[in-house]
């Protein structure tokens, strides 16, 4: 179904924090203040490779109107943290290895006497050989972050005899794929508010991906029990993946905590810059092997990710896109080697797509350049070599069965953008150096957090006092749509109405622990809450209303404002009666894990989401500058849960794919970034995107599937890059295996033939008087 | 470091002078410290990034009733004067200037986004040198109108650039407006038609400083041949500058195929960008020749288009 307004009819519903949102009224966990609060400063490494000989805060403390001035002596318990891995120091102690790493914090009477403080913050420091280079960093010659060594994790798949495959091969191909240092540019920096409480206990206002990985987290560096901890972490203003791990929290918390009073911290985009995740840029590697026939015979992949100096997720990164560059597709031999290294960079982390991204561009620029060397069709190529339903996954693991890779494959054939592909565009007369193309790109995502990764998920409803239906929920909402998925699903499931339904989330004070909002799992889980809470639920509901009522419960109906008559719908006891009628709570909660596959080996994932990315591009070869025109995703992702959101998740994530092929790097050199701020690290504007968006969004599911929405999340971002390149070289004849796509690659210096004598509009071929080389 | 925690607690003084006069009255008098400020939309990004110190005095010019307004400077309706405090949004939209000058307005049109061009001036565009409105300005023979301790007067833009470019730096006065040359003034040949052109290329679509922007003021004889003709060329870090050789290689010849490859060389040699991080020198002559030579082709070919029913358009 092609989703949009119209197709989506009565589904298309006004999001509950639209208003808000768009008016500006909405007060972000950012825009909180108290009166009597004060401002924390974060004092970070000048040198991205130091030893620190000694830091000194006495002038800083000294200041009138600075309270508190904290170093790693400072922390009472762990002075680390990292959701896998806490490696990742509060306070540097005796070593600084990137720009964002801290030194010292200030709590001031305001933001220019935490600045003044900070710049009185004495720290000597004795600069080491700076690790900039992720290839040469894991060389035995290299300096050392680590006294262990700059490898930081290796993965690796093999199966089938790859040399034979080789040697059976018709045509090879072999291509290294750069990707980019990507930021996640969202509007609102991270910061927070932490107050401590007259009753020892701190709650920390301050936005992430899992509000009880935090709770645990500040529990471990504050050295206090996790209950005296309450984190509040929604309506978040965009993450993507970039305050998933701790950023400013233990900064804020132990400040509120050493001077008694709430602490606000908020980093300036210069800040948030320097010590800020960013995607692993990668270094991809890649020779595969296509018999005369066109089937895939041997693949072979090496990945190399910057890391920066510390774990963030950055193996699960690794190994998903170790899972990711062998995809959707049935080679007879693969041999895959993947290793990221530690070096001085800028921290590397979690990022919407998280691997996929830069292994799909690889992985569907090899098909591109397979298909034109065997003269086929691109994507008659993938059909011949695209795995089958009941296929296992990439690491020969067993998945959840659905048709989707067949299913997308086929939407995009038949689309209209894809067939017209081979009708060469009409020339633009006035503009000839203008040249057009139509590329196309397959996507398999994995989502959930994989096998041996703890990835818990559930939530609760209950009827509340003033006859309210709450739905109580561990989950984040950072832009996506959580609320209005929750919200339309909540309605369609019972029947109730969104003037009955109370939302909370995002306090690990009334929450339950659901997991993370993380890895496209949020609204999947959502839906298999509600499918567990649904009988038990309004089972509760309605055995209450039968007692209230005296009428037995099988002639009553769940229903808008309250309990209905199952025959002729009449109201017939409020949801606020109801409650008052009952007595005691009614509530029910589930508690489950996200599914995973039966196998050993960490990572691996079960549900997969499946698209198919079709884009025509614009190139001006005066100026080698991309614009992409037309886009088409067909997307298997199981039932539309909410048109906007799916519509959203999709726009969205080709928005940021679409920077990550064109315009967004984080540019460093010597460990220092170049780009510090948005007037040199781009983001798409509203001109990038003022071509249209078609979405096929195909919702069956085999009978008896259990699972329901797959994930949706990151999908949108994968394959809006490799079709672009594919696009790309159609209009142009040239490969661009380097992202973003250098407009130097494609630019032509204009050349007239003698016919450019003949300078007439009415001229047929003006191709005849305007070439370019 | 006392002096400096007092001046983090203080913010600057504003001044509000009502007249371009008063202006740099009171900038004579306040020195070094006291900073004009227009729009303000360059100076918070240096201030912010460190660039420029936070002045302990701003003269805030918006109040200076000499320096505001777009509008026809002489009785007869020609020539313009376009005061420094005229936005950016304000020299897009004004009918009569776009009517008259389309290159100012195209050039406004590409600068920054809304929000800020509805704060940023035309001056402050001008003054910070290396903004799309300086290579506009150089192709249509603009002059800036000074005000100083000696008066006021008049120079051509291409001048105070010349000078910047030799090191000599710095604003020899208030700017207090822009004067476009009257193009009916410029060359008049019987049945000439003008044509213009103005790129800009920046590392995105929008909300970009240039990477490369040219500018072209070019008319025909009768004949096809160019009669007259302003090529500027900017972007980066560079100074813009009229490409002399360029021009004078175009002059009464035909755009056709031999001389359009000639411009192309010849842009390639005299433009003179500087390469920085992100973008290099070679990709930045390419882009400057392919632009100017595909600019002259476009308006042969509208020349002949509009045969006599030609309109002037710069």
């Amino acid at each position: 179904m092609l989703l949009n307004r119209d197709t989506s009819g009565r589904r298309w519903r006004i999001r509950p924090d639209g208003r808000g949102k768009v008016t500006g009224e909405l007060e972000y966990l950012t825009d909180l203040s108290l009166p009597n609060m004060l401002i924390g400063r974060v004092l970070r490494s000048p040198h991205p490779h130091a030893y620190i000989r000694s830091v000194d805060v006495s002038k800083a403390l000294a200041l009138p109107g600075v309270h508190a001035a904290l170093t790693a002596k400072d922390v009472p318990g762990l002075n680390r943290f990292g959701i896998a891995r806490p490696d990742y120091p509060v306070f540097c102690e005796d070593r600084v290895r990137f720009i964002g790493d801290a030194v010292a914090a200030i709590a001031a009477d305001s933001d220019e006497l935490a600045e003044l403080a900070l710049a009185a913050i004495e720290v000597d420091y004795e600069p080491l050989p700076v690790v900039d280079d992720p290839e040469r960093a894991i060389l035995g010659d290299s300096p050392l972050l680590y006294e262990e060594g700059n490898v930081f994790h290796r993965n690796g798949y093999k199966f089938g005899d790859i040399e034979a495959g080789f040697a059976a091969a018709a045509h090879i191909v072999e291509e290294i794929y750069s990707t980019p240092r990507q930021m996640h540019t969202y509007m609102e920096t991270e910061g927070g508010l932490f107050v401590p409480g007259e009753d020892g206990r701190l709650t920390a206002y301050s936005p992430t991906q899992h509000g009880f990985m935090d709770r645990m987290q500040l529990s471990r560096i504050l050295a206090k029990p996790e209950e005296d901890i309450r984190i509040v972490s929604s309506p978040i203003g965009g993450s993507f993946g970039g305050k998933d791990e701790l950023n400013v929290q233990p900064y804020g918390a132990l400040l509120a905590l050493a001077t008694g009073r709430p602490v606000k911290l908020h980093n300036s985009r210069w800040e948030s810059v320097r010590a800020g995740l960013k995607r692993h840029p990668m270094k991809i590697t890649m020779k595969t092997g296509v018999d005369a026939d066109g089937r895939l015979v041997a693949h072979r992949a090496y990945v190399i990710a910057d890391k920066g100096p510390y774990s963030t997720l950055g193996a699960e990164v690794l190994n998903f896109a170790t899972e990711h560059v062998v995809g959707p597709y049935r080679f007879k031999a693969v041999d895959v080697d993947t290793v990221s290294a530690f070096t001085n960079n800028g921290m590397s982390g979690e990022f919407r797509g998280f691997g996929g991204n830069q292994a799909i561009f690889a992985l569907e620029g090899q098909l591109d350049r397979l298909a034109a060397l065997l003269g086929m069709d691109p994507w008659e190529l993938r059909r011949r070599n695209l795995r089958r339903a009941e296929d296992p996954g990439p690491l020969g693991q067993p998945i959840s069965v659905t048709g989707g890779a067949g299913q997308v494959w086929a939407s995009l054939e038949g689309s209209a953008l894809w067939r017209r592909r081979s009708e060469s565009p009409a020339p633009v007369s006035s503009a000839p150096w203008l040249k057009r193309g139509i590329g196309a790109a397959y996507v398999m995502h994995g989502a959930g957090l994989g096998v041996g990764i703890p990835d818990p998920a559930g939530g609760r409803l209950q009827l509340r006092g003033d006859g309210k239906i709450e739905a109580v929920f561990g989950y984040e909402e950072f832009g996506q749509g959580l609320i209005a998925s929750l919200m339309q699903m909540l309605i369609e499931t019972f029947g109730f109405a969104e003037r009955d339904i109370v939302i909370t989330i995002g306090d690990t004070d009334v929450v339950p622990d659901s997991g993370s909002t993380t890895a496209s799992r949020a609204t999947s889980m959502m839906w298999q809450s509600l499918r567990r809470l649904r009988g038990p639920f309004a089972g509760k509901l309605l055995e209450a209303a039968s007692r209230a009522l005296a009428l037995p419960a099988e002639t009553l109906a769940i229903g808008e404002d309250g309990i209905r008559d199952a025959g002729d719908g009449r109201l017939l006891l409020s949801y606020a009666a109801l409650a008052g009628a009952a007595g005691q709570p009614i509530a029910a909660q589930a508690h489950f894990s996200y599914p995973t596959s039966p196998v050993d080996r960490v990572g691996a994932h079960y549900m997969y989401s499946y698209s198919a990315v079709a884009v025509e591009v614009e190139v001006n070869t005066l100026t080698g500058r991309v614009h992409v025109v037309d886009q088409y995703h067909a997307v298997a992702a199981g039932p539309v849960v909410n048109p906007q959101g799916y519509l959203g998740q999709i726009e969205g994530g080709s928005s940021m794919a679409l920077g990550f092929a064109l315009t967004e790097d984080a540019v460093m050199s010597g460990g220092h970034y170049l780009t510090k701020n948005l007037d040199t690290y781009l983001v798409p504007t509203i001109v990038e995107h003022n071509g249209a968006v078609t979405v096929d969004a195909i919702e069956e599911l085999p009978e008896g599937d259990e699972h329901g929405p797959r994930g949706l999340g990151e999908l949108g971002s994968v394959g809006l890059a490799p079709a672009i390149a594919e696009a790309v070289y159609r209009a142009t004849g040239k490969r661009a295996s380097k992202l973003p796509i250098d407009p130097a690659l494609l630019q032509e210096p204009i050349r007239f033939n003698e016919g450019g004598e003949r300078h007439d509009r009415e001229s047929a071929n003006i191709g005849g008087a305007f070439r370019q080389a | 470091m006392a002096h400096s925690h007092e001046a983090h607690q203080r913010s600057p003084s504003v001044w509000h002078p009502a007249s371009g006069r008063e202006a740099w009255r009171l900038k004579r008098e306040l020195g070094e410290g006291a900073v004009f400020v227009a729009g303000g939309t360059l100076l918070r990004t240096q201030w912010e990034a460190g660039l420029a110190p936070y002045p302990a005095q701003l003269i805030d010019l918006s109040g200076a009733a000499d320096m505001t307004g777009i509008k026809q400077s002489d009785e007869d309706g020609r020539g313009w004067r376009i005061g420094a405090l005229a936005t950016l949004a304000e020299c897009r939209s004004h009918p009569g200037l776009a009517a008259d000058f389309p290159l100012v307005k195209e050039a406004a049109r590409l600068i920054a986004a809304p929000a800020v061009r509805n704060l940023a001036t035309i001056g402050g565009n001008v003054l910070s040198r290396t903004g799309d409105m300086a290579t506009a300005l150089l192709a249509l023979d603009t002059e800036l109108l000074w005000l100083n301790d000696a008066g006021t007067h008049a120079e051509p833009l291409s001048a105070w650039l010349g000078r910047d470019r030799e090191g000599l730096s710095g604003a020899p006065g208030l700017l207090l407006a822009i004067l476009p040359s009257d193009v009916s003034g410029i060359s008049m040949i019987s049945k000439t038609r003008r044509f213009c052109a103005f790129h800009k290329v920046g590392r995105r679509e929008a909300f970009v400083p240039p990477v490369v922007n040219v500018a072209l003021n070019v008319a025909f004889d009768e004949g096809g041949a160019v009669a007259d003709i302003r090529i500027a060329a900017g972007g980066g870090t560079m100074i813009p500058a009229r490409l002399a050789a360029a021009e004078a290689l175009t002059l009464g010849r035909t755009p056709d195929a031999s001389l359009l490859a000639a411009l192309h060389a010849a842009v390639n040699d005299e433009y003179a960008p500087k390469p920085d991080p992100f973008v290099g020198e070679a990709y930045r002559r390419m882009t400057a020749a392919n632009l100017v030579a595909a600019a002259l082709w476009k308006a042969g070919l509208d020349a002949r288009a509009s045969g006599e029913e030609g309109e002037p358009c710069c």
